[in-house]
Order: C-alpha cells, then sequence, then structure tokens
C-alpha cells in the first residue's frame, strides 16, 4: 500500500538516526553514479554514432556546472564506498552493532578525509581550466 | 515547568475516519501533564474527557502487550513507555501521536496488522521437531548456552514498531519485515527445532532477510530493547 512518494516522504519525516541518513546518503550517492555512468556512455557512444554531438559534449562537461558536477561524483563515489563497506562490516559482525553510531561517525569522517585531498585537486583543476578560457560553453 | 510541577502540553494526534474524512488531518489537545505521565495518559485523557471519538489500541498499559506501538515526536515507540518528560524540554511543549506507517489506517492512531501477522505466520513461528520425545517422558533437555544462542529473539512482543519503521518496509509491504525475522531467529537457533533449513529456505527468497539494508530503525524503535539488526544479521549469515 506504500508507495515511492511515500517512503520518500517518510524517510524525511521519520526521525531515524546515522543509520538511516547514511543510507539516504547511500541511495542518493548511488543513483547520482548511475546517472553519470548512463549519460558517459550515452556520450561515448556518440564518437562512433555522431563525432560532432561527441565534441560537444565533451565541451559540456568544461562549463562550470558540469565541473561542479564531477566533483559531486567524486564525493558520491567516495560516500558510496566507503559506507558500502561499512554496511558490509556491520552484515558481516553482526556483534558490532553496539558500535554502530562511533562506526557511523567514524565512517563520515574517513569519507571526509578522503574527499578534502580529492576537492583539492579537483577545485585546482577547475580553477586552471577555467583561467585558461576552456569553459563556459554552456553559457553559464 | 509550571508552578506546580506540571507540564503544559499541546498533543498533536493524526486523525482519520475512513467513513467520514477525506484525508487524514492533525487534531490538537492542549492539557496539563505530570513529567511522569506517559503518552497513553494522555490519550486516555482526550479519549475520557475531550474527545471521546479518538480511536487508539492499548491493552496492558505496561509494555507487555505491544498494542499502543505508535509514532511519537518522529519515532516508533509504545505510548505506553513514551514519558512526558522524555519528549517535552522545560515546562511546556508539544507531542505529535501518529499511526505506524506502511499498514492501512483503520481509523485514528488504530492500523491493520493482518499484512504483519501474515508476514509472522509465514516464517513458521512454532516449534517443529517429529521427533520421538525423550524416553523418560520429560523435555527435551538443552544448555543454558544452547538457551541463550536466542535470548533476545524470545523478548519480541509483536508491536509492529521495528518493521513499522523499517524504510525497506514502507518502499515494499511484501518484505517480511524486522519482526518476522526476529521471530524465525528464535526458532532457527533453538537446538532442538528442526525446521530451521525450511525457515532459512523461505527468508533466502526475494522478499525475506536480503531486502534488509542495515538501516538501525529497527533496533532504535525496539520498546523490548531486542538487537533486531544483529538478529537479522546473524540470519543472513546461517544462509
Amino acid at each position: 500500500m506504500t508507495t515511492l512518494i511515500g517512503t520518500i516522504r517518510e524517510s524525511l519525516r521519520y526521525k531515524g538516526r546515522e543509520g538511516q541518513i547514511a543510507w539516504m546518503g547511500h541511495r542518493l550517492a548511488g543513483l547520482g553514479t548511475l546517472l553519470f555512468f548512463v549519460i558517459h556512455v550515452v556520450d561515448t557512444s556518440w564518437v562512433f554514432f555522431a563525432p560532432e554531438l561527441y565534441s560537444e559534449a565533451i565541451a559540456l562537461y568544461k562549463s562550470p556546472l558540469f565541473l561542479l558536477g564531477e566533483v559531486g561524483l567524486m564525493a558520491a563515489v567516495i560516500f558510496h564506498a566507503i559506507n558500502g563497506l561499512r554496511i558490509a562490516v556491520m552484515d558481516w559482525r553482526p556483534q558490532l552493532w553496539k558500535y554502530q553510531r562511533q562506526i557511523s561517525v567514524a565512517t563520515f569522517a574517513i569519507i571526509a578525509i578522503l574527499f578534502v585531498p580529492a576537492f583539492i585537486i579537483m577545485a585546482g583543476h577547475i580553477i586552471e581550466i577555467l583561467s585558461s578560457g576552456a569553459g563556459g560553453v554552456a553559457g553559464l | 515547568m509550571a508552578t506546580n510541577g506540571t507540564v503544559k502540553v499541546e498533543l498533536r494526534v493524526r486523525r482519520y475516519n475512513p467513513e467520514r474524512d477525506e484525508k487524514p488531518y492533525w487534531g490538537s489537545f492542549e492539557m496539563e501533564a505530570e513529567p511522569e505521565d506517559r503518552v497513553l495518559d494522555l490519550l486516555h485523557h482526550v479519549q475520557w474527557y475531550l474527545d471521546g471519538t479518538l480511536a487508539m489500541r492499548r491493552s496492558c498499559a505496561h509494555g507487555v502487550c505491544g498494542s499502543d506501538a505508535m509514532r511519537i515526536n518522529g519515532q516508533n515507540m509504545l505510548a505506553c513507555k513514551a514519558l512526558v518528560k522524555n519528549l517535552v524540554r522545560g515546562g511546556k511543549g508539544r507531542i505529535q501521536v501518529e499511526p505506524i506507517y506502511g499498514m492501512r489506517v483503520i481509523k485514528d492512531l488504530i492500523v491493520d496488522m493482518e499484512p504483519f501477522m501474515e508476514h509472522y505466520r509465514s516464517v513458521m513461528p512454532y516449534f517443529v521437531n517429529d521427533e520421538p520425545a525423550p524416553e523418560n517422558g520429560r523435555e527435551r533437555l538443552q544448555s543454558p548456552e544452547d538457551r541463550e544462542r536466542f535470548d533476545e529473539a524470545t523478548k519480541c512482543i509483536l508491536c509492529a514498531a521495528c518493521t513499522t519503521s523499517c524504510p525497506s518496509y514502507w518502499a515494499n509491504g511484501t518484505y517480511v519485515g524486522p519482526a518476522a525475522i526476529v521471530q524465525a531467529h528464535r526458532f532457527i537457533f533453538d537446538s532442538r527445532d528442526k525446521a530451521g533449513k525450511d525457515r532459512l529456505a523461505i527468508l533466502s527468497q526475494e522478499n525475506g532477510v536480503w531486502r534488509c539494508r542495515t538501516i538501525f530503525n529497527c533496533t532504535t524503535a525496539c520498546p523490548r530493547e531486542i538487537p533486531v539488526t544483529q538478529l537479522i544479521a546473524e540470519v543472513k549469515g546461517a544462509m
């Protein structure tokens, strides 16, 4: 009797703790990564089917919006990977449930630690692209 | 807190009478309560003195029968175990009560428990052993260690607080849910029972344990403090 909309609404309304927050993040990160993957497969296929569209797509990836999206993609991949490991560990060693709060906090900390250097490298790359004038293709 | 030690509470209750209302709405009741009052006491106050049409379930009123599970201030719990002092900070505040989510609302706080019971029955929640009883006619003996193995699972009172706190269950009502898995655990790990494989076969199906996403809402919601997620993971491990 429940619906997708109902599940999303109740996931936002129910006051779950770290586990629920991590689950929602995991779903969002997974779906976001999947979306990128699908787009990427489609645009790569244009190399064969529509080369001129492929060039446009590659140029579009250098627009500020997509460069920012790449940072989000990196965050999503790191989150999904590390949180996935947490879930696997919790299923593998059920007795650790007593420490699930601490393990969740540690997981979030590891994600942040891994994301910071990735962000610095990517931000440098973005600044380089934008200052070279290669960006702005999408008019953003 | 008021001078006489009481607390001013605005009790918001999700109301719905399918025979009369087009959609659910929030009813609001103001009252003074003792910090040690339970949410059940507040609901009784509404039912007995303010609005007799309020519908809810309760039986023992002492956390044993499990009939008054509801969502209180955003979390599933038993109304008879939820104290005002743990929900309201300072001298006044709001307590929000709504039916557990994922099951059809019959009226106000009463939901149709039949789908939940159907999942419970589906995991064979009874002792199976067709071997002859011991010759001395006494019970099948079990060591304290073997008894301890499934002790936590024996505490379940089938209140449905865990199952209806589970996003996987919200998304898919055919998932057997945490409570049914706990009930299966109680027999799967009982050294005297002989139908563990049958139960594991049932739980390894599409709507069995693998729909658990290790979210831990069930563990926090359980009024009997059963480590539900741990027991589910143990069943996963036994597959």
